[in-house]
């Protein structure tokens, strides 16, 4: 049942997207709304899956890589709206939706059967620490995106993309944003370390790496004051940082042992 | 360099970007010697920074330099960071809308002077073995101890992976300073101090044994049992895994129930008959048999036995300070970013 619902999402977000890119093509209102309404629908779905398989463990079921990924592509499926409704985005956002969708390509195929809650787990700093953190991946994400584009669009100047400096505000916002759920991923993380290991930082290759991403980050939010920086060096910035981010959370768990392993 | 031109290099935003840049940089190289050490690096959390830096420079330097290195960098941003906060401080009236962001700033600095603290002072004790009923010295905390009442294991919900609930009390000399149930993720805290459950497990505690004109008793450490005709019989100590050396004096070998061995007590109303190690698998000594004690050991008892990790870290309620002033931070910053943006509010730019 799970599995062909998100099979739904993941059916309506994929044709939301061709229309999207139709749209960029054929400015007609109709694509547009179209695919906003596909979003829009296929986000309440998977909003509802998400609070649905909370009420049944009783915990927000984040402790295994399904409930992992479902979370992460609820978290971008929120920040493409958050855009969308806010800046209305539309085709800017693209490259959210498709790692949404690569994300429920992954989970589709796999078991999404509620695992037991281990005592180490049962705490919502916890809880907190994953929802933060991929909350603040969605938004570098979006701050990819949108730096990818600032640069596509320095070359192209092409009048159906927003102006540069529409998308540095954007970029800035993201980046901005992204921070603060970060800052406060770590922050639960912390605490929640200090009362289940009894020290607050460790220098496992995932924290230190956690650790070198709010420093970038925090960079980052200091750069767009340096004039040199705005523009064109924030846009690879955000580009940067996202690869640092993507190593950080598959390289380091697929790759290396640590205490943060993905299953 | 006159003072005003230090002081603005040291509250400088870009000496901010190079500072954290560097130091991302170098977090980047540090980090690709640890998988390739994890036995150098993995003791990185078992002891205050400090001390293990001290032990891993003089193993492996070659996998280590970046650490001070790192830490002089980062320390340095504190540096800049309290004197760009301080910096706003002295223009509060003017310059109240960056409340968050400079709340933030202060987090950061009181959070990097807790762990600066901590990595030079305080201890780590990992995997400190408690019995129930059972006392033991800290170790790096001299005059303190740990008793552990109780354990107590339970499950949060049907379907949930049972844990385990530990009285666990904290003495100064004979005083109790504190007493906690500690569960996963809510050790026991006083001040500096941190006590947190890692596992638990079961150890041999001593013998059950069936004493005639007793009944069955369990003989454990501290024990004293009224014998038929005034006799006493006490406990004194148990080894799991006893051995004898050749002048008969008896050590303890290890925590299995390889060799269980008693050290017992028989006195008379006025007088000691004997005092000695019984070892169940030779048979009862005979001062004992003499005197007419009849024991007949039955089985080994058993009693939950926890391990638990006790820190110290001297630094931590500063670095929960920060980390306090941070989320307050973090949320102000969140509001007055859009409404900086509304009113156009744009910082100077350098
Ligand atoms: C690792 C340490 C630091 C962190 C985490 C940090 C974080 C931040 C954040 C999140 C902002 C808000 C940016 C925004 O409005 O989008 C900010 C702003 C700012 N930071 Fe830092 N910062 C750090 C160190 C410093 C240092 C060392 C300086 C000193 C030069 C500094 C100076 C500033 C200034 C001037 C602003 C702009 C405030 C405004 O006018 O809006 N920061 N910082």
């Amino acid at each position: 049942m799970t599995t062909t619902l998100i099979g739904v999402c993941f059916a309506a977000y994929i044709v939301s997207a061709l229309l999207y890119i139709v749209h960029l093509k054929v400015r007609r209102p109709a694509w547009r709304r179209g695919a906003f309404i596909l979003v829009v629908g296929a986000f309440a779905l998977q909003t509802a899956i998400l609070g649905w398989r909370w009420w049944a463990a009783g915990f927000l079921p984040v402790t295994n890589l399904f409930a992992t990924q479902f979370f992460f592509s609820w978290a971008l499926a929120a920040t493409y709206l958050y855009f969308e409704l806010r800046y209305r985005i539309g085709g800017v956002g693209l490259f959210v939706i498709f790692l949404n969708l690569l994300l429920l390509a992954s989970v589709l195929p796999r078991d999404p059967a509620l695992p037991p809650l281990i005592p180490a787990l049962d705490t919502p700093l916890f809880t907190l620490h994953v929802s933060f953190s991929f909350f603040g991946y969605a938004f570098f994400a979006m701050a990819f995106s949108l730096g990818t584009l600032y640069l596509v669009q320095r070359r192209l100047s092409h009048p159906l993309l927003p102006t540069l400096p529409q998308l540095r505000k954007l970029n800035e916002e993201s980046i901005f944003l992204g921070f603060v759920f970060f800052t406060l991923c770590m922050l639960a993380g912390m605490l929640w370390a200090y009362v289940a290991w009894g020290y607050w930082f460790s220098w496992n290759i995932k924290g230190v790496w956690s650790f070198l991403i709010w420093l970038f980050y925090a960079g980052m939010c200091h750069a767009k004051f340096v004039r040199q920086w705005q523009g064109t060096g924030y846009a690879v910035l955000s580009v940067a940082g996202f690869f640092l981010v993507l190593f950080t959370y598959l390289g380091i768990g697929l790759l290396m042992s640590s205490n943060h392993p993905l299953e | 360099m006159s003072a005003v031109r230090l002081w603005n290099f040291l509250c400088s935003l870009k000496l901010a970007i190079v500072l954290a840049s560097a130091a991302v940089a170098l977090l980047v190289v540090g980090s690709l010697y640890m998988p390739s050490r994890p036995s150098l690096f993995g003791a990185m959390d078992r002891m205050p920074l400090g001390q293990w830096y001290a032990q891993a420079w003089s193993q492996q330097p070659e996998a280590v330099w970046w650490v001070p290195a790192m830490g002089i960098l980062i320390i340095l941003l504190g540096i800049n960071t309290l004197c760009c906060t301080l910096d706003w401080l002295f223009r509060l009236k003017s310059r109240w809308r960056k409340t968050g962001e400079y709340l933030l700033h202060l987090g950061f600095v009181l959070a990097l002077a807790g762990y600066v603290w901590g990595s030079f002072d305080g201890f780590r004790n990992e995997g400190m073995r408690i019995a129930v009923g059972q006392t033991v010295a800290i170790p790096s905390f001299p005059g303190h101890y740990l008793m552990l009442e109780d354990v107590e294991i339970f499950r949060r919900t049907p379907r949930a992976i049972p844990d385990a609930a530990s009285t666990m009390v904290l003495l100064r000399g004979d005083t109790q300073i504190s007493r906690y149930q500690i569960r996963t993720n809510d050790p026991l805290i006083h001040g500096s101090l941190v006590v947190v459950p890692l596992s638990f497990s079961q150890a041999a505690a001593g013998i059950r044994a069936q004493i005639s004109g007793v009944g069955a008793v369990d003989l454990l450490p501290g024990a004293v049992f009224a014998l038929d005709g005034g006799a006493t019989l006490t406990i004194h100590d148990f080894y799991p895994w006893a051995m004898r050396r050749p002048d008969g004096s008896v050590f303890p070998r290890g925590e299995n129930p390889v060799r269980p061995a008693l050290e017992l007590e028989l006195n008379n109303p006025d007088r000691l008959i004997w005092r000695g190690w019984y070892f169940p698998q030779d048979g009862l000594p005979p001062e004992l048999a003499e005197a007419g004690v009849r024991l007949r050991p039955v089985d080994l008892v058993y009693r939950p036995i926890g391990l638990f990790t006790v820190n110290s870290d001297p630094g931590a309620p500063l670095a929960l300070a920060g980390g306090i002033a941070m989320t307050a931070g973090v949320f102000i910053c969140l509001f007055s970013f859009y409404s900086k943006r509304a009113r156009g509010d744009r910082p100077e730019i350098t």
